[in-house]
């Protein structure tokens, strides 16, 4: 018995000692975050990531182009996926749709939390040089205003995200005005901070052209203040780029360079996304994440690629309104659609197509790459020009309208349209004059022959207050039947996705939804 | 260092076999006694356990009920066999001893196996099923989990016919959100009963219920465990078993539109929509069903081998499983070979259980239940014109996206290949007769390979051109498991106690190297892609490791007082990597009691031979999250492009948030059960009524969308999930003379019900399916219809109580949807709880008989009060988006107004919403599972041909069915827990016919 109980024991000791060092594990794969944000090659790959976030596909790489090219009068769907087409014509029924809505609204908060990520942890990093720091900090200041003001334009009232999210967050909801706030304080911010290019030079050892400078600082903060018809500091922030320290840029000669791979980060450019084609991932994390934007594939007609989107054929006519100095249609038609008439118009097939497709429709051509082939696919390497200083031009016009100035706005709007060899204003509509409510009205045509399908109308529309009264939305109605389904005080911002307001006690649904 | 440690370990273990080979001390006075083993009627009892006493020492009875044992003349032996009574002899010095063992309906005396030991089912108290190997093996099943439906109370099991598909088990309900399938313990490794495993190895299968019966498996055990044990040799000469069956499988089909029939629809929508018609091919009428599905076929070829001597016994089989699939382009084959041995000299003994397997599955691409009814009759299977030539889509003549399932079949490609090794070798070392210790080693590890090829080529409308890409995955996991226990058993007087202690550890990992090229060249010679990874180019490659440990204390108390009074209790320590520091270490005990009635003394009936009560509480831990889960990471795979040369600059940042305090998610479950037999024990009741609460369930619902998080929602301790249900199983047997006849019923109830969230959410809703405190999961949230408006009159006094029209824009022969909140217009804001995907009850009913070599059993199965979501016609019926439409449908026209279809339109309407109560239908059903025939040869027939045993079998598989619903298979599965009545697709249960023959030699 002793026996027994003394091997028995001598068995215990031996097996029953703890394993319970070898439960501390941890992944061989990646590096947690409490060991990141350390060096300086951390910060810089840090704010690297907000530029990434142009390639997910709430954002730039596709479907924010639904929210504000095809929800506005220059474009629409009929696409055979109903809902999907639903959302680009008010007919709102789950406000949780992932591609209509909360995709955007969770890849805005997305880039923001990357924004976040930055301002809490860089200022902690020490740097050789100091600028390099506060370089990095204001990049990620630009960024968060530039996502938090599309989210104001689309849904208006937001929670502000200042912080680097938990998973217990509860952000407050606020109004729009704040909201607007914010970004004034992050752009006012990052101007300071921000070279005034980031192009080889001198002082730039390497071509880093797509990073904000202060000319795209102060073109968002233009564009802040006029939604909010704060016209004077429109003008201020608008001169620092027309005739102010930032006055380098020029229209390019060659329209269509805008919009193709061929002239990319020109002096038209005043911020401009960068696209590539190197990689042949999808739109999420992965190793082999894409560089690419979608949209043509997308928006190409269809036997092309998805044709989710086309343009309103109302956009044709407009073009042809008014011909150039030479008696011929105005070229801007030419890069801007496709259109049954492109080929005996200007002797341009459709993807090397005959025209196959019906007589009232049309494509938006600008990104397309028809000019070296016959399809679009996943991995379009087009940068996509979000502000040009054609758009500079003609907002300094409006502003100066708006201030009373009519008779100084001609100009600007008069080298827009002499680089497509257009006569001036003055010239071909002399019934405006120095009448504020004509030369606005001219100017919204303006707007749309030179920018149509560059994600601008939407706004637009909403600045103008023409989606604020019946009167205004019937005659909008009468280019885009979509507009009958809209519905005034209600349809101007889009609903917020319901789950967020289900959840969080701090955030209520846009009235009306 | 970890690693020196874990080396160090490891050896160890190696050591302590090594020393418990010493370790064998003489024995006392040994005399051989032989015998035989007879029935009450005269024939002999084969594999007879024969045992000494007090021991676990032992043999079996060979083929004629013969045996021979050694042992003391002063010992008992105890002589036992599944469906008899178990018997002791004293040996008193006798050296022939013969004994008659009387038959048991009731098989108290089975042995059940519960984990780290084995109990008597008389002794049971928690709930515990037995499932008779060979009801399993009768069925044609690719997992242990196919054969399970219907045998068990409280085991919902739901499966498809997809080549290779892997069964869901669920276990007295949903009891967490991650994951409902059981712990599977083969031959003491803990594993998965996944397909690489052979079914025709099995021995028996329990399947261990409530918390006191899985408490010493700890905190994998929360969904319930499977304990499988496989064929042993024993004593005797070589047997060898050779089976060979042979099923043919028949997809059910949709009743779809031809040509003719679809024009007139697809040309009214168009009409009704003001579009211009399709230009429709009229010459074209295909099929789909016909091109796609095809009889499939299934072999399942087995032929094992056993035997042993005195003190050392084998067993060995061979098994070839092939499954050819019913869908163009899958395909199942495994080959698998087991060896289980073990051997004893004195107090020593030793064995191991090891089986080898290599599974390759070619891999069904895209979904071919979908396509079929998404492709319409007017679009032909091949079309030279377009890349790659097949038949899709086409602009104006066939508006769809339906993707060519031939297509996919050709040009996406997946083939997975497993190659695994499972075993465990044991060794035990019996110090005295009352005292033993174990220890065991499990291994198991796989050979994974995955292998993607893209060929160029289009499957669906609009395509944009994809270049040739191969990607393929190497990748092996490996599980060991240490295991010590020590195990005392004795009796005092009335008092038969069982102690046991252990320790186990147990370390997973997964290591994965993936690589993908673009770009394949084309083998002039042959025609076909150069897909090894050398070719292509824009090489992608990465890979990564996960790895887990989890190391436990367990032991257990077994009290038995005068076979009246049992009792046993669990404790079991738990510490996982998987948590933080301060959160590693879980205490799980349980508990339970058993009453037996029958054996006290006042209760005298002649009517009930057994009455038992059993009740039991017991808390299990669970920690079935992802390996690094409360951790964060910074996921730098981005890059970015700047500059016109477009370089390319890395990016970091966090992606998915986590939380930092996860702990362990704990399962109470309280079980009252109740065993009952009368009428000789022939007829005999199982009851059991069980409340299993689950607090601080892991899971990732999904959080705000304005954290930004992506890439997964944190898991947290979030809800807390109550089941409760109600079992009950009546099973009648009776012999009379040659024929005897046995039948059993199980019903099964189960009330689901969420009682948080956590994490402060109210709800979570998930497809069209919403989840809410105080409710069952995944109830269904979706606008409600209330018929159809038959003219403009009716639209217009359609209105909330203030006056205003709530569908302006509807046209007669549209759904009318109920404004539920009465704000005059209808949004998702109307949705509303519309029905549960929760069964009120399901039932089993088994029966069989036999007469002289003749014998037949069937299994039916039903289940009745689940409301399900049928996939197949939210597309078909929807009218906006073109698909083939269901054959005889009678749409809302002026002329036909007296129809529930609304009016068709290729247009945007309310009709055409999937997320309303329009294709939820009741999901009832009750099927025929199984019914077969054997025919076993009479030994007169065999006596010369040296064949033992000849047996041939004719079954079936799911050929009746009693349903209303209209898809294809109301037993389907869904992997979503949340969306669990949503037929999206599931492949469905297979008519199967089998043909097999067995002989032993």
């Amino acid at each position: 018995m002793k026996k027994i109980i003394i091997i028995t024991a001598a068995f215990l000791g031996l097996v029953f000692t703890a394993c319970e060092n070898e439960l501390d594990l941890n992944s061989p794969n990646d590096i947690t975050v409490d060991q990141y944000w350390k060096t300086e090659s951390d910060a810089q790959a840090g704010v690297n990531s907000i530029y990434a976030m142009f390639y997910k596909d709430g954002l730039w790489a596709r479907w924010i182009y639904f929210r504000l090219d095809l929800t506005s009068d220059e474009g629409y769907s009929v696409s055979p996926w109903t809902e999907l087409a639903d959302w680009t014509r008010f007919n709102y029924i789950n406000y949780n749709f992932w591609e209509g809505n909360a995709v955007t609204w969770r890849d805005t908060y997305k880039a923001i939390f990357r924004c976040n990520q930055v301002l809490a942890n860089v200022p902690n990093i020490t740097f050789q040089n100091e600028d390099d720091k506060k370089k990095i900090i204001a990049q990620a200041k630009f960024f968060r205003a530039l996502h938090y003001y599309y989210a104001a334009v689309i849904w208006e009232d937001i929670p502000l995200v200042l912080d680097p999210s938990t998973p217990q967050d509860l952000p407050q909801q606020k109004k729009v005005t704040e909201v607007w706030a914010q970004i004034e304080k992050d752009l006012n911010e990052a101007f300071e901070d921000l070279p005034s290019s980031w192009a080889k030079s001198a002082t730039n050892e390497i071509d880093q052209s797509g990073r904000p400078d202060k000319g795209a600082v102060k073109a968002f903060l233009a564009k802040t203040y006029m939604q909010q018809h704060k016209w004077a500091e429109a003008k201020t922030a608008l001169e620092y780029l027309i005739t102010g320290p930032g006055a380098r840029y020029s229209l390019v000669s060659n329209y269509r360079d805008n919009f193709t791979d061929v002239n990319e980060n020109n002096s038209e450019s005043v911020f401009e996304i960068q696209f590539g084609d190197q990689r042949k991932g999808g739109t999420g994390e992965d190793q082999n994440a894409a560089v690419s934007s979608n949209r043509c594939q997308f928006f190409a007609p269809r036997g092309i690629g998805w044709s989710d989107g086309q343009a309103r054929f109302w956009l044709v006519n407009a073009f042809k309104q008014e011909k150039n100095k030479d008696g011929n249609l105005d070229i801007r038609l030419r890069w801007t659609l496709y259109y049954p008439q492109l080929l005996a118009d200007f002797g341009d097939k459709t993807y090397n197509r005959n025209w196959e497709w019906n007589n009232d429709e049309a494509w938006f051509r600008k990104g397309s790459r028809d000019y070296y082939r016959d399809n679009e696919d996943y991995y379009s390497q087009v940068n996509y020009r979000l502000v040009r200083y054609g758009d500079i031009l003609l907002r300094y016009a409006e502003v100066l309208n708006e201030l009373g100035s009519t008779s100084q706005a001609y100009q600007y709007v008069d080298m827009v349209r002499a680089r497509v060899n257009m006569n001036t204003l003055a010239v071909a509509h002399p019934e405006i004059g120095n009448n504020h409510d004509l030369f606005l009205e001219r100017l919204k045509m303006e707007r749309v022959l030179e920018l149509c399908g560059e994600s601008v109308r939407w706004e637009d529309l909403k600045r103008w207050g023409d989606l604020d009264s019946q009167a205004a939305v019937d005659k909008i109605a009468l280019r885009d039947p979509d507009f009958k389904n809209f519905k005034v005080g209600k349809n101007h911002r889009m609903p917020i996705p319901q789950s967020d307001v289900d959840n969080n006690p701090n955030l209520e649904q846009n009235s009306g939804y | 260092m970890k690693t020196k440690l874990t080396h160090f370990l490891t050896k160890r273990y190696y050591l302590l076999v090594f020393f418990s080979l010493l370790l064998q001390p003489a024995f006392a006075q040994q005399i051989t006694i032989t015998g035989k083993v007879t029935s009450a009627t005269g024939e002999s009892i084969p594999f007879a356990n024969v045992l000494i006493k007090g021991t676990q020492n032992g043999t079996a009875t060979d083929f004629d009920g013969s045996f021979k044992i050694s042992a003391a003349g002063n010992q008992t032996l105890v002589f036992s066999s599944q469906g008899y009574k178990t018997a002791e002899i004293a040996i008193n010095n006798q050296t022939s001893i013969n004994v008659t063992l009387q038959e048991d309906a009731m098989k108290l005396d089975e042995i059940v196996v519960v984990g780290y030991g084995t109990q008597q089912k008389k002794d049971l108290t928690g709930a515990v099923s037995l499932v008779k190997a060979d009801e399993i093996q009768k069925r044609q099943v690719t997992t242990v989990a196919d054969g399970l439906q219907g045998l068990v109370t409280g085991v919902k099991v739901r499966g498809g016919g997809r080549p290779g598909q892997e069964a869901n088990v669920e276990i007295r309900g949903l009891k967490n959100l991650q994951n409902t399938n059981p712990l599977y313990v083969i031959d003491g490794l803990v594993t998965s009963g996944n397909r690489d495993f052979n079914p025709n190895d099995i021995e028996s299968i329990q399947v261990l219920k409530d918390a006191s019966a899985a408490a010493i498996y700890g905190s994998r055990a929360a969904n319930g465990v499977i304990i499988i044990t496989t064929k042993k040799g024993k004593k005797g000469p070589l047997k060898v078993e050779v089976s060979a069956k042979s099923s043919l499988q028949v997809m059910p089909r949709y009743d779809l539109m031809g040509t003719e029939e679809f024009a007139k629809w697809n040309n009214m929508a168009y009409d009704n929509a003001g579009l211009q018609r399709q230009n429709l091919n009229m010459a074209v009428d295909t099929d789909w069903q016909d091109a796609v599905f095809k009889t499939g076929m299934m072999q399942d070829y087995n032929a094992s081998f056993s035997g042993g001597s005195e003190n050392s016994t084998f067993f060995m089989s061979g098994n070839y499983f092939g499954n050819e699939g019913t869908v163009v382009g899958t395909d199942f084959d495994r080959i698998s070979f087991r060896v289980n041995s073990s051997g004893t000299k004195g107090i020593f003994s030793i064995g191991e259980n090891l089986a080898i397997s290599n599974a390759k599955t070619d891999e069904m691409s895209g979904n071919p239940i979908i396509d079929v009814y998404r492709m319409t009759p007017t679009i032909p299977l091949y079309d030279p014109s377009n890349p790659g030539g097949y038949g899709y889509g086409k602009q104006g003549v066939a508006d769809t996206f339906g993707t060519n399932p031939l297509a996919l079949a050709d040009f996406s490609n997946v083939i997975n290949q497993n190659f695994r090794i499972r075993g465990n070798i044991w060794s035990e070392l019996k110090f005295a007769p009352w005292l033993k210790y174990r220890f065991n080693f499990g291994y198991e590890t796989s050979f994974d390979s995955y292998k993607f090829l893209r060929k160029v080529g289009n499957w669906t409308l609009n395509q944009p051109p994809d270049p040739s890409i191969a990607n393929q995955n190497k990748a092996r996991s490996e599980t060991m498991l240490f295991e010590n226990t020590l195990t005392f058993k004795k009796e005092f007087g009335k008092h038969d106690i069982t102690v046991l202690v252990g320790q186990t550890f147990q370390k997973d990992k997964y290591d994965i190297i993936y690589g993908e090229k673009r770009n394949l060249p084309i083998n002039s010679g042959n025609g076909q892609y150069y897909e090894v990874l050398n070719q292509g180019n824009s090489p992608v490659v990465g890979g990564y490791i996960n790895e887990a440990a989890l190391a436990s204390y367990l032991g257990r108390i077994e009290y038995n007082y005068d076979n009246r009074y049992l009792f046993n209790a669990v404790l079991r320590r738990d510490g996982s990597s998987r948590f933080s520091d301060e959160n590693k270490w879980g205490n799980f005990p349980s508990v339970s009691a058993g009453w037996r009635v029958s054996n006290e003394p006042f209760f005298k009936s002649e009517f009930i031979k057994d009455l038992k009560l059993r009740a039991s509480y017991g808390e299990l831990g669970s920690g079935n999250i992802g390996n690094y889960e409360y951790k964060s990471f910074v996921n730098n795979f981005g890059q970015i492009v700047l500059g016109n040369g477009q370089t390319l600059y890395p990016s970091a940042a966090q992606v998915k948030l986590s939380n930092a305090q996860l702990r362990w998610e704990k399962l109470k479950q309280t079980n009252i059960g109740l065993d009952f037999g009368v009428l000789n024990n022939d007829l005999r009741l199982t009851a059991d009524y069980f409340i299993a609460r689950t607090e601080d369930v892991l899971f990732g619902f999904p959080i705000l969308l304005t954290t930004g998080n992506d890439g997964g929602n944190p898991i947290a301790n979030a809800a807390t999930v109550e089941n409760k249900g109600f079992e009950l199983e009546l099973a009648y047997s009776k012999k009379i003379n040659e024929f005897s006849f046995n039948a059993s019923v199980n019903f099964t109830k189960i009330n689901n019900k969420l009682v948080s969230l956590g994490n402060g959410q109210n709800e979570n809703i998930s497809g069209n399916t919403i989840t809410r405190a105080g409710m069952p999961v995944g109830m269904w949230y979706v606008l409600q219809t209330d018929g159809l408006f038959q003219n403009q009159q009716e639209i217009d006094n359609y209105k909330t109580a203030d006056g205003k029209v709530i569908m302006p824009n509807a046209v007669p022969g549209d759904i009318r949807f109920k404004d539920i909140n009465g704000d005059g217009q209808i949004s998702s804001t109307d949705k509303t709880i519309s029905g549960s995907p929760w069964p009120e009850f399901e039932m089993g009913l088994n029966a069989g008989a036999e007469y002289k070599g003749f014998d037949f059993s069937m299994n039916w199965i039903a289940s009745h009060g689940a409301t399900v979501y049928n996939g197949f016609r939210s597309v078909v019926d929807r009218f906006d988006d073109n698909s083939n439409y269901r054959a005889g449908i009678q749409p809302w026209t002026p002329e036909n107004p007296n129809t529930d279809f609304p009016r068709i339109t290729k247009g945007s309407t309310l009709n055409s919403r999937g997320d309303s109560d329009r294709f939820l239908e009741s999901g009832d059903f009750i099927r025929l599972k199984y019914v077969g025939f054997g025919y076993n040869l009479p030994e007169s027939v065999l006596k010369n041909s040296g064949i033992t045993r000849a047996r041939l079998t004719l079954s079936a598989q799911n050929i009746i069915t009693i349903t209303k619903y209209k898809g294809l298979d109301p037993e389907f599965t869904n992997g979503n827990i949340f969306e669990r009545g949503f037929d999206n697709g599931a492949f469905p249960n297979l008519k199967t016919y089998s043909l097999g023959v067995e002989f032993g030699f």
